[in-house]
């Protein structure tokens, strides 16, 4: 790995960590559980071009809902997370990702609609490299990608069930990919699109007493 | 008299499906150039402006419309995309436009209906020439020169236009239209072998050349290309006819007609110039006999052979051929039952080599209540054969996320190979999925009412619908290792589009004539409806960002068509040769994208803005040689950069027209 890359992530990312916002109340008014609203967390954004396609430094961001806090990678490790990001992929800590007792499941559905997580519901492991908890590809899990104006858009109507990695139950609506939580116009250029993604806005619901109500 | 509705000559009056025939004073008149232009003028008629102009008929893009010149089928279709600005009017005597399938005649294509230019006929003794002048340095020379011997006649026909291009975007590198121009050349003789033979033949070129000079920013570099993109054409049409006696005639046609396109672009960095070619051959013999075995019947029977082929550095090299054969019978009766009711009915077997063979039936019925209304009815099967895209593409897009795209017929082996090579990371299930390709196919029902009166009121009213199946989209089949998709194609979509189409005419004092039209259209994926129904389609709001479920009146059905659209034009005509015009054209919002990552047309922001769109003309006749014109196009100096960067706001011109 080129060692400028590195320093220029190393840069970007502390740089973002100071930007990103969290711990704002947004809670519906449909649910007595209170959600987070986390803006602007960063996952591996593109620092440069390789054989002409747009590349991060290849690390995930580690999350834990528990704590809605960021996990350094140091402890990727251990059950301190839940859910990381890099790019458009998602993982949660169990199987190949982490020790924990994670999974993971994409309902469909609307995120107020979503209060409690039905008993017969199967939660995914993460098998690296081949199948993730959260499938990723365009319009197989949270997001849609589109190939003529170049965007990525969450699909409406997805709430990712996760399974943190203590076991308990959270769930999590993607709400933009961009910086600010705009998607860029689709006028705009390949080069804004390029720098302004990898910016996760998302709400999540966090159950701590480990029953399967978010109410 | 309309030929494309039967294969054989019918007045307006005697036909059981819809057509719209638009004549040479028309066309003059509204100072057309292209055939786009004109075509923008009709009612239900959209131009899209996406790979060209390309035309919406019924609510069916533009790779579902059969164009023909003169009964020929052209090709040269980019994304599916005939583009129409390619061909000149300034020979045409007359459009003639089929609306609904008629693949019982056509065969592929011919689903949302069939366009047929018909060229200046046989017979005239003329020699004119015509110059334009309008705006962005736009000219447009013509010479028409026709001569009529005793047992020969010949016609030749030029025409060269060009644009210096505009530019909607200030300051921009990259103009919105670049400079261009465009030549075509025609040739017809006919001669008169016997009182019984008779045979011709046409040739034709047609070439265009566009400059290209792009920008793109990418990661904060700019690379900057020049270099040019062009076309050429020709079409070569031979036939001869025997007419056998006074019931049974008989043509045998040979057509052959070539494509080449080719984009070069120097391109300013380390990836090298780009060259980009297409290559694509069409010949094809038929024959066609027209039988009367009695006064009330008419048997049209034919047969064809043909033969496609293409070659591109888009699906592989340049030196890999792809090839079809076609092989086709129809047969067609129209019968007069009585002096009311006349029954049509046609069927026409498509055998194909690269896919699947297609059987396409119509049948049709006219009942004339008295000399003046007329009710129709009739129902049609249409198709469209898999292009060579979707059977040979062998694409990887390295810019946006490195996906790749495979035709059908290549996308096992590529695959196959990827994975020896230990480049993909997964199949799909839609891997397991991949066959051969079928042609996509419509069931198109017409019902009409026509309201014929030279000197009151003209009317006609046409309700629609469509249904197609078998539609060919894209899907994942695998992944790649490093995150890229690969898509390949599939028989999977069924959609349907109706509505009703009213036309409105009338003559006041042989001097004004005032049209008015109106189109309503509804059209819808049906899967995507049952997703609707069943509550599994979710949107999200723009301002708040809250996602709710979709209803099922917040869909605004597929892409690019508009719910409602109408025109009113007004025809002024003066005895001593004065005329002027004047057509307002409404199009109502239609679709572009999706913006809210459910794939579909819903939020208001999803549309493009409804507009008017105002024409007018106005020309004398100077002496008996000469006729002036001129004209503003856009009046109302409408723009939309993103949704319409083929309007380049008012246009004016003048055109001088001479006769010798």
């Amino acid at each position: 790995m080129n060692r400028s890359i590195i320093f220029a992530f190393a840069l970007l990312s502390s740089l973002f960590f100071i930007a990103c916002e969290k711990e704002e109340n947004a809670s519906g008014p449909n649910s007595s559980l209170t959600s987070n609203l986390v803006k602007d967390l960063v996952a591996d954004t593109i620092v440069g071009l390789a054989n002409g396609q747009p590349v991060g430094v290849g690390k995930y961001t580690f999350y834990s809902l528990e704590n809605n806090a960021i996990v350094p990678s140091s402890d990727s490790n251990s059950t301190k997370w839940d859910i990381a990001f890099r790019g458009t992929s998602i993982l949660t800590n169990a199987g190949t990702s982490g020790p924990g007792a994670g999974g993971a499941f994409v309902y469909t559905g609307t995120y107020d609609e979503l209060k409690t997580v039905s008993p017969d519901s199967v939660f995914r492991k993460d098998s690296a490299p081949s199948s993730f908890a959260i499938p990723s590809g365009s319009n197989k899990g949270w997001y849609v990608y589109d190939p003529v104006n170049n965007l990525i858009t969450p699909i409406p109507g997805r709430v990712l069930v996760i399974k943190t990695a203590k076991g308990n139950y959270a769930k999590i609506e993607i709400i933009n990919y961009y910086k600010g939580g705009t998607t860029p116009a689709p006028s705009v250029s390949d080069d804004i699109k390029l720098k302004t993604q990898r910016f996760y806005t998302f709400r999540f619901a966090h159950q701590a007493n480990g029953t399967a109500s978010f109410q | 008299m309309v030929v494309t509705a039967t294969r054989t000559p019918r007045t307006m009056g005697n036909l059981a499906i819809p057509v719209l025939l638009i004549n040479s004073k028309t066309l003059y008149q509204s100072g057309s150039l292209r055939l786009n232009d004109i075509l923008s003028e009709q009612t239900a008629l959209m131009i899209t402006d996406n790979f060209g102009k390309g035309i919406q008929m019924q609510g069916l893009s533009s790779e579902y419309t059969l164009v023909l010149l003169d009964g020929e089928p052209l090709i040269g279709r980019t994304g599916g995309v005939l583009d129409l600005s390619r061909i000149t009017i300034r020979n045409i005597r007359k459009v003639e436009i089929i609306k609904g399938p008629s693949s019982s005649l056509y065969g592929s294509e011919a689903m949302g209906g069939v366009i047929n230019i018909i060229t200046d006929g046989a017979g005239q003794h003329k020699t004119d020439a015509s110059i334009r002048y309008g705006r962005f340095g736009s000219i447009d020379g013509a010479i028409n020169y026709a001569r009529k011997y005793k047992k020969t006649d010949i016609q030749l026909a030029s025409n060269y236009n060009r644009s210096e291009g505009y530019s909607l975007k200030p300051f921009a590198v990259q103009k919105t239209v670049e400079p261009f121009w465009k030549a075509a050349h025609q040739l017809n003789i006919n001669h008169l072998i016997s009182e019984r033979w008779k045979a011709g033949a046409g040739l034709r070129f047609n070439n265009t050349h566009i400059d290209n000079s792009i920008s793109v920013q990418n990661l904060g570099s700019t690379i900057t290309s020049k270099g040019f993109e062009k076309n050429q054409e020709y079409n070569i049409t031979p036939f001869i006819q025997y007419q056998v006696d006074k019931k049974i005639k008989s043509v045998l046609r040979g057509y052959i007609t070539g494509f080449h396109a080719s984009q070069q672009l120097d391109v300013k960095d380390a990836y090298g110039s780009y060259n980009d070619k297409f290559s694509q051959l069409f010949a094809r013999v038929e024959q066609q006999t027209d039988i009367h075995p009695t006064e009330q019947s008419t048997l049209t029977l034919g047969a064809g052979l043909i033969k496609e082929q293409v070659s591109s550095n888009r699906y592989d090299s340049l030196s890999t051929l792809r090839n079809n054969q076609i092989a086709y019978l129809f047969a067609q009766h129209e019968y007069a039952v009585n002096e009311q009711l006349t029954i049509i009915g046609g069927v026409r077997f498509d055998a194909n080599k690269a896919y699947a063979s297609v059987l396409s039936p119509k049948f049709s019925f006219q009942y004339k209540l008295n000399r003046c209304l007329n009710f129709n009815a009739s129902y049609g099967r249409g198709f469209k054969a898999p292009d060579f895209r979707q059977l040979y593409l062998n694409f990887t897009n390295l810019a946006a996320g490195a996906y790749s795209v495979f035709g059908t017929e290549v996308a096992t082996a590529e695959i196959n190979r990827m994975s020896a090579a230990m480049m993909l990371e997964q199949t799909t299930d839609m891997f397991s999925k991949l066959s051969v390709l079928k042609p996509e196919t419509s069931g198109g029902l017409n019902l009409g009412v026509q309201y014929l009166h030279p000197q009151k009121l003209q009317f006609n009213l046409n309700l629609f619908r469509n249904d197609l199946s078998n539609m060919i989209v894209t899907d994942v089949i695998a992944f790649k290792k490093n995150g890229g998709q690969i898509y390949s194609y599939f028989n999977l979509k069924r959609a349907l589009t109706q509505g009703a189409e009213i036309n409105l005419s009338k003559q006041f004092i042989n001097a004004l004539n005032i049209q008015a039209g109106y189109q309503y259209l509804y059209t819808a994926d049906k899967d995507v409806v049952d997703a609707i129904k069943d509550g599994k389609v979710f949107q999200r709001n723009q301002s708040n960002n809250l996602v709710s479920r979709m209803g099922l009146n917040e869909y605004g059905g597929l892409p690019y068509r508009s719910r409602h659209s109408g025109n009113i034009k007004f025809y002024y005509q003066h005895v001593k040769g004065f005329f002027a015009t004047s057509r307002l054209m409404y199009r109502g919002r239609w679709g572009t994208m999706d913006l809210d990552g459910n794939g579909l047309i819903n939020r208001a922001d999803e549309f493009a803005k409804g507009h008017l769109q105002l024409n007018c003309s106005a020309g004398i006749q100077i002496k008996q040689q000469i006729k002036l014109m001129a004209g503003v196009d856009n009046v109302l100096n409408y723009k939309d950069l993103i949704n319409l960067p083929g309007n380049p706001g008012r246009v004016g011109y003048i055109d001088l027209q001479f006769n010798f």
